[in-house]
């Protein structure tokens, strides 16, 4: 995952010129992406492109390393008195006015082109990326070991996976596990596919997602014929009200799926959904109150 | 006679895709199990649902929608006597993504009174902008159709900026997604209680036309000499105007802004048919539901399960053919 490797460079250069003799200390890091920074020295001032990067910058740092936040961010309180910062579309002039050392971010929410424009005002980004729950755990770590936080990383890391080791205990060998359909949209219809995190989320809660195929994109658009073939046990997306209003009653051929016969429609916080991110074990306790009611 | 020909080719293709286009879906289903599908419904069985419920209506929407642009398409370019006109002239395919972006954007509730709002704000939207180019187009009770084309290009550039703005300052990722799907096009949401609409109107049209199939076919000789032949030519223009307005105001309405058929077709049926056929505008209509329904297939061959917005196989497989008539030597608007 990460590769730091804090290197001493003694640079040593004989060839054609007569420079002194230097020693310098650079940080190298290789981010999730394989994207390769330079590091002057270990960076205090971070900021956040997504709300969930804001959320594990929160949970490891001191507040006083974190000196922004997007507009979107609200999580944690302490987050909202940080100044803001817009990441869509990113306001530059705000990002330089605040100095950071470093920028952490997440695969999705800032483009690769964002961030070499960053690069080339003198900031390196930093992108980390989950497919798993523990991939959330060792991005804490991650950002630990870069910013010094080791430790109190490690512990925060380590006391989250307990819990969610806990919660899967509960379901370990559940029989005949529960297919769950989860839209994130309805006209057209997206859904969270195999590549995402709920995938695995869904694993730890003895239960599966109920789109089996992988797609390109993360969050594919289905037919209502995919839907009705898929026949979920249970759907996530809304209450059974909402989706009366905005799913069942565009699509009425969908009332025939299991999911809505037997009444089980739920609607997850969007941003325990949504933001990969510490809060993964509340959202996993949300999920399991739907899922065992 | 060859003409009496191309027409049982085209019906007998449309039999074909449709035929091909019922196979394709999620569910396995093959030519026994349509037919079985159509001869013995079985309501418990989920493949006989969604080939009766899903596949067909999208099919029969995609064919009339086709036919309608299509028509609409022919009408306009004989109105204006411009084989570059199509039927979106009038502002309509901005007037119904204005409309449907407002539902979208949440200025109104997504859903009301049961019925879900987007195509209904998108016909009403379609209605306005039509309304004022006309309005913009007409002097001293005439329409003038450079005129008409003038005030066309301009609201309809102006419409599309209000989109681009709403669009820009929109907080959701969603409902971008909405938005960018719904202006590409897709049949994805026919089902058999939407499709009376678009079908009925355009059934009324065509009627209509067999009425006015002759002066339209003298229009063509411009104003004067029609003038000179007995056709009302002011009177003429008014009902193409109101027939365009109507029958693309439902298309895009169930299906979004679908381009190139209407412009395309129209110079597909001429090249075949003939400048002044009798038949041109059914054979245009025909053959645009035929070419809807060929993108829709390939659009969710191509990539399932939900399949390629379909405005992008339109202008994919319809502008190389367009390019190919623009160059081929013996064929003319006006010939």
């Amino acid at each position: 995952m990460l590769w730091l490797l804090s290197l001493t460079l003694i640079s040593t250069l004989w060839a054609c010129t007569q420079e002194k003799q230097e020693t310098e200390d650079v940080i190298l890091l290789q981010d999730d992406l394989g994207r390769e920074l330079t590091l002057e020295s270990q960076p205090k001032r971070v900021l956040s492109l997504s709300s969930s990067m804001t959320e594990m910058l929160f949970a490891v740092l001191d507040t006083s390393a974190i000196i922004g936040r997007t507009q979107n961010d609200d999580y944690p309180t302490a987050a909202l008195a940080k100044p803001v910062v817009n990441n869509y579309p990113v306001d530059y002039e705000q990002v330089l006015a605040l100095k950071p050392d470093l920028i952490f971010t997440i695969e999705g929410i800032t483009p690769l082109d964002v961030a070499a424009r960053l690069e080339e005002l003198g900031i390196p980004v930093y992108y980390q990326k989950y497919n798993t729950v523990e991939d959330i755990f060792t991005g804490l770590e991650d950002i630990g070991r870069i910013m010094g936080k080791e430790q109190q990383a490690t512990q925060i890391a380590d006391s989250l996976r307990q819990e969610v080791a806990q919660i899967a205990r509960r379901h370990k060998g559940e029989q005949d596990p529960q297919q769950v359909l989860a839209i994130t949209w309805t006209d057209p219809i997206y859904v969270y596919g195999q590549n995402t995190i709920l995938t695995d989320k869904l694993r730890i809660l003895g239960t599966e997602n109920a789109v089996k195929e992988v797609f390109e994109q993360p969050y594919p658009a289905l037919t209502r014929e995919y839907i009705l073939k898929l026949n979920p046990d249970v759907l996530l997306g809304g209450t059974p009200e909402k989706l009366e209003e905005s799913f069942f009653g565009q699509y009425p051929e969908l009332r025939k799926i299991k999911a809505y016969q037997n009444k089980r429609l739920y609607a997850p916080t969007d941003d325990l959904m949504a933001r990969p991110g510490p809060r993964v074990v509340e959202s996993l306790r949300e999920l399991e109150g739907f899922l065992y009611p | 006679m060859r003409r009496g020909l191309y027409f049982l080719l085209a019906l007998l293709l449309i039999l074909v895709v449709l035929l091909l286009g019922l196979q394709v879906g999620s569910f396995d289903s093959d030519i026994a199990t349509i037919l079985n599908a159509f001869l013995h419904y079985d309501p418990d069985n989920t493949t006989h649902f969604a080939i009766m419920h899903l596949r067909l209506p999208r099919l029969l929407l995609a064919l009339v929608v086709g036919a309608a642009l299509a028509f609409c398409g022919y009408l306009m370019q004989a109105m204006v006597n411009n084989g570059l006109a199509d039927p979106y002239l009038l502002g309509t395919a901005s007037g119904a993504s204005l409309g449907a972006v407002i539902v979208f954007f949440g200025f109104v509730e997504i859903s009301l009174g049961g019925f879900y709002m987007p195509p209904v704000f998108a016909l009403a939207g379609a209605f306005v902008v039509t309304l004022v180019v006309v309005m913009l187009g007409y002097r001293k009770r005439q329409l003038i159709p450079a005129q008409l084309l003038l005030a066309g290009i301009a609201i309809s550039a102006l419409v599309t900026s209000i989109v681009g703005l709403l669009t820009f300052l929109s907080d959701s990722e969603g409902k971008l997604k909405s938005v960018i799907f719904w202006s590409m096009g897709s049949f994805e949401r026919a089902s058999w209680a939407l499709l009376p609409y678009p079908a009925v109107a355009l059934l009324l049209a065509l009627l209509l036309f067999v009425y006015y199939q002759k002066q339209l076919n003298i229009l063509l000789l411009g104003e004067e000499r029609a003038q000179a032949l007995g056709v009302r030519v002011a009177n003429t223009r008014w009902v193409i105007l109101g027939t365009v307005s109507v029958v693309t105001g439902f298309a895009v309405a169930t299906s979004g802004p679908i381009g190139f058929v209407g412009l395309i077709i129209p110079h597909v049926t001429r090249g075949v048919m003939g400048t002044t056929g009798r038949s041109n505008l059914l054979f245009c209509a025909f053959v645009g539901g035929l070419f809807m329904l060929l993108c829709d297939l390939l659009s969710r061959l191509i990539y399932p399960p939900a399949g390629l917005p379909i405005g992008i196989i339109t202008s994919f497989f319809g502008v190389p053919f367009f390019v190919y008539l623009l160059f081929r030597k013996n064929y003319n608007f006006k010939d």
